[in-house]
């Protein structure tokens, strides 16, 4: 892995500026536990609206961890927990108040492995869809189209809308998933590591996808791929041990970090 | 001696062991077909799905006992199955980190392998005795009983079969948990849910001690499951033991009929599993 990201000067790093100013996540003094090992260790992090930001780091550095707090999915396990506050447009999601399906309409995720479910391909778009909205038959025919057509999916899939979601391929299934994520229209999306377990054609069309959903979408991925940190996002935020080291312009991470930590991170000295 | 001439032996006494002990256990279960197989054929005819169990020399038919059987071990599915799919969801969806959950799980592994004639003697203390006489209701309670806890335990295992990426994923997309297990994990564990429901079948159909203590037996047709009913194990097991030829040509037609069904259980289940597989 390491062997890819022989020196920072093979890098072509994302120097698009982020045009929103807007702040959409502020992450206020997070801690995470599993169990009793502190996995993350007071981050504080604003996560620009409608801009990639890119979560990098070695691995067991937490930046899996910080994914899976922002939408609260950590909450399926009941030994692991988080302190302090991710503010979305103000309000605090880790307060319990805050309705669970409330925070994940706003807040989706897609997965390291393609997790499409046993059914047809438009059952897995329009799934989450019916439960949040009531829809007639067309509009959620409408609306399967059009998050198939922003996942880059619809060319492919709409001869076959009723064919299972498990005959499609793993790209294609992945990017199933980011259309069922994205039918719920939220506003910020999450991507733990979505193309790690996809061939390069695949990863390239995920790449393109996301280049293009970031205008409508805040995103956030974590990704172990240096190059891929480097192409897609406008941010750039490395952990390492649990803690944000440096959080900064993509161009300027990847081409002169201001701490050595990050310097020997992406050159490849350990991870 | 160089080490890979004594390694060869070994390995050739090892491989003869083992064949023998396999041809040894074969033996047995291919004697017991032949000897259902050959008895049962020369009984085998269509009155047997027409006529009645029948009194001491004369002809007859088996129609009431299976009926009975048909009847019972259905009545045994219906309470047993929902019962044993919604504990096994608890075990594996709610209970996994509550010691609730591992008190159960262990309960249920007792359950499982309980001596059947032990459920038969609960069932008739609870049931029968209070309500003065044999019933197919208590047949068909004492075979849920025992369906109950090999449902709960595939059930169990099926979901949990289920990868936590896939429950991850769907709660990613904020529904709530009872659809989640209802409309995506029952989706994906279906097959292996089927699977041990068919199981528990094959197994409960051919039970004898539960009914022996439940619903007995009826010489006559009834279809009134609160009456004692007729069933397959039963009359095998009374007609076996009885001096009548006619009777015991009548139990070896069940005994081979009961193991037709077992085995085309079984070979339902083969194929369904195959096709999960693709």
């Amino acid at each position: 892995m390491m062997n890819e990201t022989a020196s920072p000067l093979q890098i072509v790093p994302n120097a698009e500026p982020v045009t929103s100013g807007r702040t959409q996540v502020a992450i206020r003094d997070l801690d995470f536990f599993y169990g009793k090992s502190r996995a993350l260790k007071s981050v504080n992090l604003d996560v620009p609206a409608n801009a990639v930001t890119a979560v990098i780091g070695p691995s067991g550095c937490g930046k899996s961890t910080l994914l899976r707090t922002i939408n609260r999915i950590y909450e399926i396990y009941p030994d692991q927990r988080a302190e302090g506050e991710i503010l979305i447009d103000g309000r605090n999601v880790l307060d319990r108040r805050y309705a669970l399906s409330d925070v994940r309409r706003k807040v989706g995720m897609v997965f390291q492995k393609p997790t499409p479910f046993a059914s047809s391909i438009r059952n897995n778009v329009a799934f989450a869809l019916s439960y949040y909205e009531k829809l007639s038959k067309t509009e959620i025919a409408d609306r399967v189209e059009d998050a198939l057509r922003q996942a880059a999916l619809w060319d492919e899939v709409k001869d076959k809308l009723n064919a299972s979601a498990l005959s499609l391929s793993g790209g294609q299934q992945q990017r199933l998933c980011i259309a069922r994520t994205i039918a719920v229209r939220p506003e910020i999306l999450l991507l733990d590591e979505a193309t790690s377990a996809l061939d390069p054609i695949s990863t390239a069309k995920i790449e393109e996808l996301i280049h293009e959903l970031r205008e409508r979408f805040t995103i956030v991925i974590v990704t172990h791929n240096m190059q891929q940190a480097a192409r897609v996002s406008q941010r750039t935020a490395f952990f390492h041990l649990g803690e944000l080291v440096e959080f900064d312009k993509t161009s300027r991470i990847f081409t002169n970090p201001a701490q050595d930590r990050t310097r020997d991170y992406i050159t490849g000295r350990y991870g | 001696m160089s080490p890979f001439v004594t390694r060869r032996i070994v390995n050739g006494i090892a491989f003869a062991f083992a064949t023998a002990a396999t041809a040894f256990g074969l033996i047995w279960l291919v004697w017991i077909l032949w000897t259902t197989v050959s008895f049962g054929m020369s009984a085998l005819n269509l009155s047997l799905l027409t006529q009645m169990t029948p009194p001491p020399g004369t002809s007859g038919g088996l129609a009431n006992a299976l009926y009975g059987s048909a009847v019972m071990v259905l009545l045994a599915v219906v309470i047993g199955a929902p019962v044993g799919v919604a504990a096994g969801t608890y075990l594996a969806e709610h209970g996994r980190y509550s010691r609730l959950a591992s008190v159960v799980s262990f309960l249920n592994d007792v359950l499982l392998s309980a001596p059947s004639i032990v459920i038969g003697l609960f069932v008739y203390e609870l049931v029968v005795r209070p309500a003065g006489h044999f019933s197919g209701f208590a047949g068909a309670l004492a075979l849920a009983m025992i369906l109950l806890p090999i449902v709960v335990r595939t059930t169990d295992e099926a979901l949990r079969l289920v990868p936590d990426q896939m429950r991850e994923a769907a709660f990613a997309l904020g529904i709530p948990r009872w659809k989640i297990t209802l409309q995506i994990l029952y989706k994906a564990a279906l097959t292996a849910i089927v699977t041990g429901v068919l199981l528990g079948i094959a197994r409960i159909s051919g039970e004898t001690a539960p009914l022996l203590f439940t619903a007995l037996n009826n010489q006559f047709w009834s279809a009134d499951v609160s009456q004692p009913l007729a069933n397959v194990p039963v009359v095998i097991f009374q007609y076996a033991m009885s001096p009548y030829d006619e009777w015991h040509a009548l139990a070896w037609a069940g005994a081979l009929i009961l193991t037709a069904f077992v085995l085309g259980l079984n070979l339902v289940v083969r194929l369904i599993v195959r096709r999960g597989r693709k």
